[in-house]
Order: C-alpha cells, then sequence, then structure tokens
C-alpha cells in the first residue's frame, strides 16, 4: 500500500519495510528480516507527526499507540502525500464504531474444530457447586433482564427470598446489582456472594428488606452469627460515594454483620499507575533507578492489596468462620476481581483450563464487568475516563499466582499472555460489549467465534506441564511485596533486549522429556511383549543374571 | 570426577573368598573409581561381583610368596577376602582402595589437573613449583601455570613486584580464540613510579605466547581514581607506557566493609517483617545488593567478551587480588566454558579459583550478616558470586548441571561446615594445619549419592554456547532462595522440583531397563 519506513519504538530495528492492511484486521509488516503483526484492535491511537516542512529523518509519519504497552512509529517519505490515505484508512478500521463499521469479529470467518460458546453453561456450573440446595434456588427473574440489565439471566438466591423481596432490594441497590451468590463452599457451605453498594446516600437511608435480605443470607447458615461484608474500596472513598447516593452498610442498620474496608483503589488510580508503568518500560527500560522508578508505579502495590483482599475472603469462606458478601461502588470491577481471585484459591476446578474459562465467563463476562468501557474496543475516544487495565490487573494476579504455585494450574504463560492479546484484538467475540443483555441483543454467540474456540482447540500449546492435579487445596500466595514481581514477561516483551524465551525453555525441556519417557515406556511395553510370547515357547530359558549386567553398566 | 590418579593398578586376577556359605569367586578383578569389580572368567557364571569402595570400613594386607591376600572389612559388617596372584598387583590394589575408599576429593583439584587440560590445548604454558615451599607467594598454592618463556628465577622477582607475591598467573586458556584469563595483584609501583622488567616481560610473554597479533586487557576492579590513590600506599596499576600491547580498563566493584554492610542491610530488610510494604522495592535498592550483582556480571562479561570476541588475553587484578578479581574470573570461565557448569566442573572451578587461588574464607566469612562485632575483614564476596552464578542459572535454566540447592550448600558450608574444603585462608595455612589429614573434604560430601537431587538441576542439558546473561536491572532478581529462605513457604517450589526428579529418574529408569530386555532377547 505504502512504502513506510518503519521505526519500532527502539531505534534498534531501522528498515524499510511494507506496510499492509490485511483483510482490515491487522497491520502487518513484511521484510524478510522481520514480521510485524498487530491486530488493528490494539490500536489506541492514530497521530500525524511532523508537517510537510518537517526536516531530519524520521521526523514525519505515523505515531501510534497500542493498548498492550507499545507504541510504533512510521517514518514516511513526504512526497506524495503518502500518509493522509494511509491515516484515514487505518484510523477507519482501527476505529471501525465512529464510522458505523461492524467491530472485525462480526466479520472474522474462522472455523475451530470446538465451540468455545458451549464452554460455560450457567445450570451445569451453578449444579457443579451443587446448586439448588435447600438454602439456595436459581431464579429466572432476570431472565428478561428486566431486574438489572448489567446482570446475567439466571442468578442465585437464598431460596427464603422471594422474588418481590428481590425487587424491593434491588431498589436500594446501586444499579439494581442485588446480592446474588457467586460460590459457595462444597463443605461447610459458607458462600461467597457479590453485589453493588447499597444507596444510603448523605442522609443515611435504610431500607428494611435490604437489611432482612442479608440476614436472610447469614441464616443459610445457622450456626454462624455474622455475616461478613468486604467493601473494596478505602473507607474514605466509601463515605465519599454517599455525596453521590451510595455508601456502605452501617452497623447500625445490618445488625449481625461486621463491615471490614479492603483499600483498593477505583478504576482511575490503575489507569495512570499502568500508565506509569508504560513510562518505565517503553520505549527504553528506565535503568538507573529501576527499582525505585518501579516502586512509584505502585502497579505492584495495587496487586498486592487486590490479593491481599482475595485471601481474606477465601480464608474466612474456606475457615467456615463466616459467609461473605463483597462490593464496590458498581460491583463490576474490584468485585469481579475479589470474588473471582478467591474462587480461584478456594476452588482447584477453575485452575484447570476449562475451569478458568468458566470463571471469566461467569464472573467477569456474565456478570457485567463493562469491557467494552473499560478496553474501547473499536471506540477513538483514547483519553475515555472510563478506560482502566482492571482486567489485566486480575491476570496479573493470576500469573504471580501461577509463580508462587507451579504446580497448581493447569495453564501456562501463554495462556494467561493469549487472553490479554485478544482481549484487545477484536478477533474474538468474548470481550466484546459491557453486559450479558447486550450481547444477547447483538447475537454475539451466533454471530462471533469465542477465544475458547481458539484455546481449546489446540490446548496442548497452553498446558503447564507440572500441572498436578490436587483436589480441595487451598492456595494462600503470599501476598507481601518481597514476593511479587513484575511480569517482565508480559509488560516489558516488546524489549528487544528481554530475551524472549517462547515457549518456556524450562516446560519445553521438560515436556521433551515426559515425551521420552513415554517412548521409553511404549518400546519397553512392546519388548516385554514380544518376550513374553517368546517365552511361551519351552526352548526359550529366561536369563536372569544377564538381565544383571547392563544394569550395572549404567552405574559407571 | 576424575580418580585416575588414585588408581595404581587396574587389574588383577584374583579370588574372593565371600564366607564359609558362598561358593568363592574368580575372575578378573578391576578397581574403578567408586567400585572394586568382580568380572568372572567367560565360561563361568555370568555374574558380575561389584563392592562400593566407600563401604569398605577397614583393609589388610598380607603377602606370602607372590601371592596376596587383602582383607575388607565393610560398614555393613561383611567380611571379604581377596588372594590376587603378583604381590606388586596387591600392594597396589591394596593403596588403591584405601585411597579411593575415603573418597578423598582432597585430591581432585589441585592446578596439575587443571595444567594437563592447558598443555593439551597450547604448550605456551608451563606448570611452575618456584612456590613450593610457599616463599614467592603465600597466597598461592604449590604449583601455578605460567608462560613457558619465563622462568623461576624471573618469576621470583615479578613477585616482589606484587602486593603479597601474587605475580600473575594463568586462569583460564580459552582454547577456540587461544587467548587467556590471568589474575594477579596490584602491581607496587608506588610514588616513585618504579617498574620491573621481569613483570613487564611476563605479560609481553603472555602476548607472545597467544595468538599472533594479540591485544591485552587489563582489567582493573577500581575506578581509576582509587588506583591512582594506591600508590600513595605502594601499589598502584600499570603504566601504560611500561606494557605496550596492554590496555587498561576500569570497573570499579564493590568490596570490604560497604559490600559486607549491603549484604547486612539487604538481610535486615529481608527479615523486617514489621516494616511499611510501600517501600519495599526502594528499600531493596537502597541496599545496592543488585547494583553489585550486576556490576560483577557485566565485569565478567567484559573480561569474556574481550576474549571470545575481541581475540585478546585479559589480565584482572584489583588491590589484593583475592576478592572481586576472584569474582570476575571465575564468572567468565562460567560464561565461556562449558565444562565448568558441570557438576564435576563447577566443583573444580571453585576449588581452583577460590579455594587454591587463596580467598581468605576464614576472614571473609568469620561472621554473616546478623553478627553485632565489628566487621574488620569479613566480606561476602564468595556470596556475591553465588548469587551471579544464581542469576546466570535462572537466565538459562538448562545450561548448568547444578541447581540453586548446590549454591545454598556452597554458601552454608563456606560460612560454617563440618568439611575442611573451606577452612583457613589459604594454602599454606591449609598445609599447616594438615587439613587435608585431619579433616574430609567437602566434595566428597557432596558427591554422596543422596544429596545429588537435592543439588543437580533436573532439566540440564550440555550447552557448548558462551552464556551472555541480561545484566539489565529487570532481569536481575533478588535471591529469594537464599535471602527469604526461612520466611517463605518452600512446599510449592519443591513439589515442583520434585515432580521433575520423578519424570528424570523415570526416565532414566526406562530407558536403563529398555536395553535390559533387548540384550536378552539377543540370547533367546
Amino acid at each position: 500500500m505504502s512504502l513506510l519506513r518503519g521505526l519500532l519504538g527502539m531505534d534498534l530495528i531501522r528498515t524499510w519495510v511494507r506496510l499492509f492492511l490485511s483483510f482490515r484486521e491487522k497491520l502487518a509488516l513484511l521484510d524478510s528480516a522481520l514480521l510485524l503483526d498487530v491486530p488493528l484492535g490494539v490500536i489506541s491511537r492514530i497521530e500525524k507527526m511532523g508537517g510537510a516542512t518537517s526536516r531530519g529523518e524520521n521526523s514525519y509519519g505515523l505515531d501510534i499507540t497500542c493498548k498492550d504497552m507499545r507504541n510504533l512509529r512510521f517514518a514516511l517519505k513526504q512526497e506524495g502525500h503518502s500518509r493522509r490515505g494511509m491515516f484515514e484508512i487505518l484510523t477507519k478500521y482501527a476505529f471501525p464504531l465512529a464510522h458505523s463499521l461492524p467491530i472485525f469479529a462480526f466479520l472474522n470467518e474462522e472455523k475451530f474444530n470446538v465451540d468455545g460458546w458451549t464452554v460455560y453453561n450457567p445450570v451445569e456450573e451453578y449444579r457443579r457447586q451443587g446448586l439448588p440446595n435447600h438454602h439456595w434456588r436459581i431464579t429466572f427473574i432476570n431472565k428478561c433482564y428486566e431486574l438489572c440489565d448489567t446482570y446475567p439471566a439466571l442468578l442465585v438466591v437464598p431460596y427464603r427470598a422471594s422474588d418481590d423481596d428481590l425487587r424491593r432490594v434491588a431498589t436500594f441497590r446501586s444499579r439494581n446489582r442485588i446480592p446474588v451468590l457467586s460460590w459457595i463452599h462444597p463443605e461447610n457451605k459458607t458462600v461467597i456472594v457479590r453485589c453493588s453498594q447499597p444507596l444510603v446516600g448523605m442522609s443515611g437511608k435504610r431500607n428494611k428488606d435490604d437489611e432482612k435480605y442479608l440476614d436472610v443470607i447469614r441464616e443459610t447458615n445457622r450456626q454462624i452469627n455474622k455475616l461478613t461484608i468486604y467493601d473494596a474500596r478505602p473507607s474514605v472513598n466509601a463515605v465519599a460515594n454517599k455525596a453521590t447516593g451510595g455508601g456502605y452498610e452501617s452497623d447500625d442498620a445490618y445488625h449481625n454483620t461486621e463491615l471490614f474496608f479492603l483499600d483498593i483503589h477505583n478504576i482511575h488510580v490503575m489507569r495512570e499507575s499502568l500508565k506509569k508503568v508504560k513510562d518505565i518500560v517503553y520505549p527504553n527500560v528506565e535503568e538507573s533507578h529501576w527499582l525505585s522508578s518501579l516502586e512509584s508505579t505502585h502497579w505492584l502495590e495495587h496487586i498486592k492489596l487486590v490479593l491481599t483482599g482475595a485471601i481474606q475472603v477465601a480464608d474466612r469462606v474456606s475457615s467456615g468462620k463466616s459467609s461473605v458478601v463483597v462490593h464496590c461502588s458498581d460491583g463490576w470491577d474490584r468485585t469481579a476481581q475479589l470474588t473471582s481471585l478467591a474462587m480461584l484459591m478456594l476452588d482447584s476446578f477453575y485452575r484447570s483450563i476449562e475451569g478458568f474459562e468458566i470463571l471469566v465467563q461467569k464472573e467477569w463476562i456474565s456478570f457485567g464487568h463493562k469491557f467494552a468501557s473499560r478496553i474501547g474496543h473499536g471506540d477513538k475516544n483514547h483519553a475515555d475516563a472510563d478506560r482502566s487495565p482492571i482486567f489485566l490487573q486480575f491476570i496479573d494476579c493470576v500469573w504471580q499466582m501461577s509463580k508462587q504455585f507451579p504446580t497448581a494450574f493447569e495453564f501456562n504463560e501463554r495462556f494467561l499472555i493469549t487472553i490479554l492479546d485478544h482481549l484487545y484484538s477484536c478477533r474474538f467475540g468474548t470481550f466484546l460489549y459491557n453486559c450479558e443483555s447486550m450481547r444477547e441483543r447483538q447475537k454475539v454467540t451466533e454471530r462471533t467465534v469465542s477465544l475458547w474456540s481458539l484455546i481449546n482447540s489446540n490446548k496442548d500449546k497452553f498446558k503447564n506441564p507440572f500441572y498436578t492435579k490436587e483436589i480441595n487445596r487451598v492456595l494462600y500466595p503470599v501476598a507481601s511485596m518481597r514476593h511479587l514481581e513484575l511480569w517482565v514477561n508480559y509488560y516489558i516483551r516488546w524489549n528487544p533486549r528481554i530475551k524472549q524465551q517462547q515457549p518456556n525453555p524450562v516446560e519445553q525441556r521438560y515436556m521433551e522429556l515426559l515425551a521420552l519417557r513415554d517412548e521409553y515406556i511404549k518400546r519397553l511395553e512392546e519388548l516385554q511383549l514380544a518376550n513374553s510370547a517368546k517365552l511361551c515357547d519351552p526352548s526359550a530359558s529366561p536369563s536372569g543374571p544377564s538381565q544383571m549386567m547392563p544394569h550395572v553398566q549404567t552405574h559407571f | 570426577m576424575e580418580f585416575s590418579e588414585l588408581i595404581r593398578t587396574g587389574q588383577a586376577q584374583a579370588e574372593l573368598l565371600r564366607g564359609p556359605e558362598a561358593p568363592p569367586l574368580r575372575g578378573t578383578l578391576c578397581v574403578t573409581g567408586h567400585h572394586l569389580l568382580l568380572s568372572p572368567g567367560p565360561q563361568a557364571t555370568p555374574d558380575l561381583w561389584l563392592l562400593l569402595l566407600r563401604s569398605v570400613d577397614s583393609i589388610e594386607k598380607r603377602v606370602a610368596g607372590d601371592c596376596g591376600t587383602i582383607t575388607l572389612r565393610c560398614k555393613d559388617l561383611r567380611v571379604l577376602q581377596l588372594d590376587i596372584e603378583g604381590v606388586e598387583a596387591t600392594l597396589n590394589i591394596a593403596r588403591s582402595i584405601e585411597g579411593l575408599r575415603l573418597g578423598d576429593a582432597w585430591h581432585f583439584h589441585p592446578p596439575e589437573r587443571y595444567y594437563k587440560r592447558v598443555a593439551r590445548e597450547t604448550n605456551a604454558w608451563r606448570l611452575s613449583e618456584a612456590n613450593e615451599d610457599f616463599s614467592l607467594c603465600p597466597s598461592y598454592p604449590r604449583a601455578v601455570i605460567v608462560p613457558r618463556a619465563v622462568n623461576d628465577d624471573a618469576l621470583a622477582l615479578t613477585a616482589r613486584f606484587r602486593q603479597g607475591g601474587r605475580f600473575p598467573v594463568l586462569s583460564y586458556h580459552h582454547a577456540p580464540s587461544r587467548t587467556v584469563l590471568l589474575r594477579s595483584s596490584q602491581p607496587l609501583i608506588g610514588p616513585q613510579k618504579r617498574r620491573c622488567a621481569e613483570d613487564e616481560a611476563l605479560l609481553r610473554a603472555v602476548l607472545a605466547g597467544s595468538r599472533p597479533g594479540a591485544r591485552g586487557f587489563i582489567v582493573d576492579t577500581r575506578s581509576a581514581q582509587t588506583a591512582k590513590q594506591a600508590r600513595m600506599t605502594g601499589g598502584g596499576t600499570e603504566a601504560k607506557a611500561a606494557y605496550p600491547g596492554w590496555k587498561r580498563l576500569h570497573r570499579p566493584l564493590e568490596r570490604g566493609r560497604p559490600l559486607q554492610e549491603s549484604f547486612v542491610h539487604l538481610v535486615e530488610a529481608c527479615g523486617d517483617l514489621e516494616q511499611s510494604m510501600d517501600h519495599w522495592l526502594s528499600r531493596l535498592a537502597g541496599c545496592r545488593w543488585l547494583a553489585h550483582v550486576k556490576e560483577a556480571l557485566s565485569t565478567a562479561c567484559l573480561a569474556a567478551q574481550g576474549m571470545e570476541r575481541e581475540g585478546a588475553c585479559i589480565l584482572v587484578h584489583g588491590a589484593e587480588g583475592t576478592d572481586s578479581t576472584l569474582v570476575v574470573t571465575s564468572l567468565a570461565q562460567l560464561i565461556l566454558d562449558p565444562s565448568s557448569r558441570t557438576m564435576a566442573g563447577f566443583q573444580e572451578l571453585v576449588e581452583r579459583e577460590w579455594i587454591q587461588a587463596g580467598h581468605p574464607f576464614q576472614l571473609r566469612c568469620a561472621h554473616s550478616a546478623f553478627s553485632h562485632a565489628r566487621p574488620k575483614h569479613e566480606a561476602p564476596t564468595f556470596l556475591l558470586f553465588l548469587d551471579c552464578v544464581w542469576q546466570l542459572g535462572r537466565q538459562f535454566p538448562l545450561s548448568l548441571e547444578f541447581g540453586e540447592g548446590m549454591l545454598l550448600a556452597l554458601f552454608d558450608h563456606a560460612y560454617a561446615s563440618p568439611f575442611g574444603t573451606f577452612l583457613c585462608n589459604s594454602e599454606q595455612e591449609r598445609c599447616l594445619c594438615e587439613v587435608r589429614t585431619r579433616t574430609h573434604s567437602l566434595w566428597s560430601g557432596l558427591n554422596q549419592l543422596k544429596e545429588q537431587r537435592k543439588l543437580r538441576n533436573p532439566l540440564y542439558v550440555p550447552n557448548p554456547l558462551a552464556l551472555w546473561p541480561s545484566v539489565e536491572p529487570q532481569s536481575l532478581r533478588l535471591w529469594q532462595g537464599l535471602f527469604l529462605r526461612w520466611t517463605r513457604p518452600p512446599e510449592p517450589s519443591e513439589a515442583a522440583w520434585e515432580k521433575v526428579w520423578q519424570i528424570v529418574t523415570d526416565q532414566e529408569k526406562t530407558e536403563g531397563s529398555q536395553p535390559t530386555v533387548s540384550a536378552s532377547e539377543l540370547q533367546l
């Protein structure tokens, strides 16, 4: 299309390349030595740099900011206005929403031999948890998303709460996101319940139905006299939310509850923190004061707080001390992080590949984490205050856990990176739109392919060879700063100085050994089979001592 | 592991009496590094008799006529008698068993052995015993490798020109580029700018013995200013004019008290559980330990690069040449030399480049990080080396035959050990204290089979290439296995390790039994 001089951030790779827009979804550079392959979905911002009068090498061209921690810069020739056409086409296809074009996932005609959309079936998942039971029922009250438009159609609520009760509770919870069950402990039957903040407001409003409802939840465990509420926010923020009609459960109104704040900051703080991380790793790694600059981003501190919160939730439930209610403001960001991480710690099922897909599908996608707003799929408004790396932060926490428990997860690092890559790529429908009702309206499952189709049709690539299945083991990661690391293979992967170890050499070597062992065992069995066949022949005699010989020799 | 020096006679005809119940066994007796073997003649039963030498508790020999008898009493209370043809053979076998049964690794790694390897690669170097009585240099071993063109008299004069007598000696010969790595202490230039013709001739001879047209780099582990200031106290650094062909590079490495303080602060920070978590990273940075690791690794890379890429000879020294010098020379070898990355090779490297090379372990490791005593000579130089090796192992997880366990064991034993290997400050002191006869060697302790799982890297694959580590700050990590060893839950990572071992041994087992089947099948 256009002859460009590509400058990939670092001045290290300078080469004449051809820039292609292939099939409208990817930006690709073709060159004998280099292949750049960027899904247009990761583009956050396109800027023209320099003008017709700019002097100097590489001063005229395009500057592309990506959502995945890198920037691309293309220097163009000034003659012939080649840039204008390029800019228009890129803008059009990178930001289809502004041009009334469909997102690429709707045009993608890839076929896989597995259908990822069938991975998550809420009824089956709740049945796996042993639901419904005497205390909890599945309700279809939200079938048409009338009770709460950001919740899934299927909800699990206390058996003793009627549909009318639910409707009354919804009026007192922000965006009608009432407390519903996320997970139940298979033995002690304590539960993790998620919701949004109560609409207490400045005047300290109360709602008898909401208070009664929480008490009903507590009573599903007769022997326990307290219900624990974890408010993910810092207490200051929770108080400040009263000004906009929100708030938290006060002691006076909610007897038999105890409330803890988990001090996790909001989406804006997280966005700024990640921005700082990008500043110190791209295009050049801040070398002279690496550790202190890393500290000044506070990214690892936020990771620590999220993990610590999740550990507290998991510990409450696993020890059977009490059931837990988790909320933040709207209950779709920090709440999703906390419930899903706690569930990952408590339930080994979610540590398998399919289990993790179900966890993401359930706690994040179906419960209305606003992927469209947080990522900004196909949207050109790069400065949108709604964007925030909440899901990335969750995946980072999972990675930290997988570092600390190398045998506990069926999936490997590549699995996590692949999920993050397709969080932005728009190649699959999995992360499109903000909530289930929207996806239903857009018929996403019919018109797009699921990311899980890609992964599940090639599972071996994403498997952790060290995985040892352990049922009922609760993982408590160490959430101390000493034990948290920056995820270098993700955040600094575009830096050519970082050794690209893909796939991980240890994993690969281990796989080789596994394969070798299997092969030997197979050959051994074949030979033994052949041997025993001959042994039936009376003329053949077993030669016991001679079998010692080679065995002995292997010692030297 | 090389035992060949201890085996005086490899084979003899013998008869084995194993007690009243078992029939006597006749055949060829063989002594190997670990075992005594009796292989019966071809017509007899195909049984091979085998005894682990370390299980021998006592040995007794008698000679009568042209036959000899050796009685072996074993640790498992067995008594065995060997009747051997030939008096000479009997005595030699008895002596070999005597030497080997202790697993006496004391003689495993003297410079003589490394010289054998160098001699195979080049004849420009010779083994000098000029230091036989430690008179030239009290901190060097008896034998050192020096240029063939330099005689012992010249060495004596050179020794007087170098601090502590540490004249330049060969540390490593890099055969592919035909260049060498040397180490020494600083030259005693002093305020009068003294020169020493023999010292200059020695370095000239080094270049002449290398590939034609080779240049030399002197890596001084002090800053240019410190090196210059050292002249006031009688030291200094090589003047450019006096050493044509040699170029000086200054790479300041921390040593002594500041290094010890860095270590103490790091251990404090790691153990301080009260400390506000928000400032962990800046506290870690403030300890500067990782900065020291980075400097040490990059200086070693510089030396290795000079040899491999530029074809230059390298001389490394600081002041005394017993601390940061050794960090650099030993790391450079690990980077370049695949054989130093094996279990045996690494032990040899530590023995040769640290113990024999006169790193004063006794002084440096008298106290660790918790002692309230004011540090005088303590410095974690050896730990710095181990940390660098750990970083290398983390970046090249398959290329070292030993694992983290080996490095931890070396750290532990350097500071306190039931073995004699790390005792004393130099070879001379070890001779005076009779360490070799009165203690056991750490290497024989470590090379016991039951230790191997803890020490080896199950995923090791020999890597013939040089290992160029990344020294970018984000590539270097805190060595959690050491610094957080007692505060972190160890189970998860140990479980993964155990799993790898299991698969490796499974695979070896099946691999081992597989030919068994085919062998028996052949006979059928």
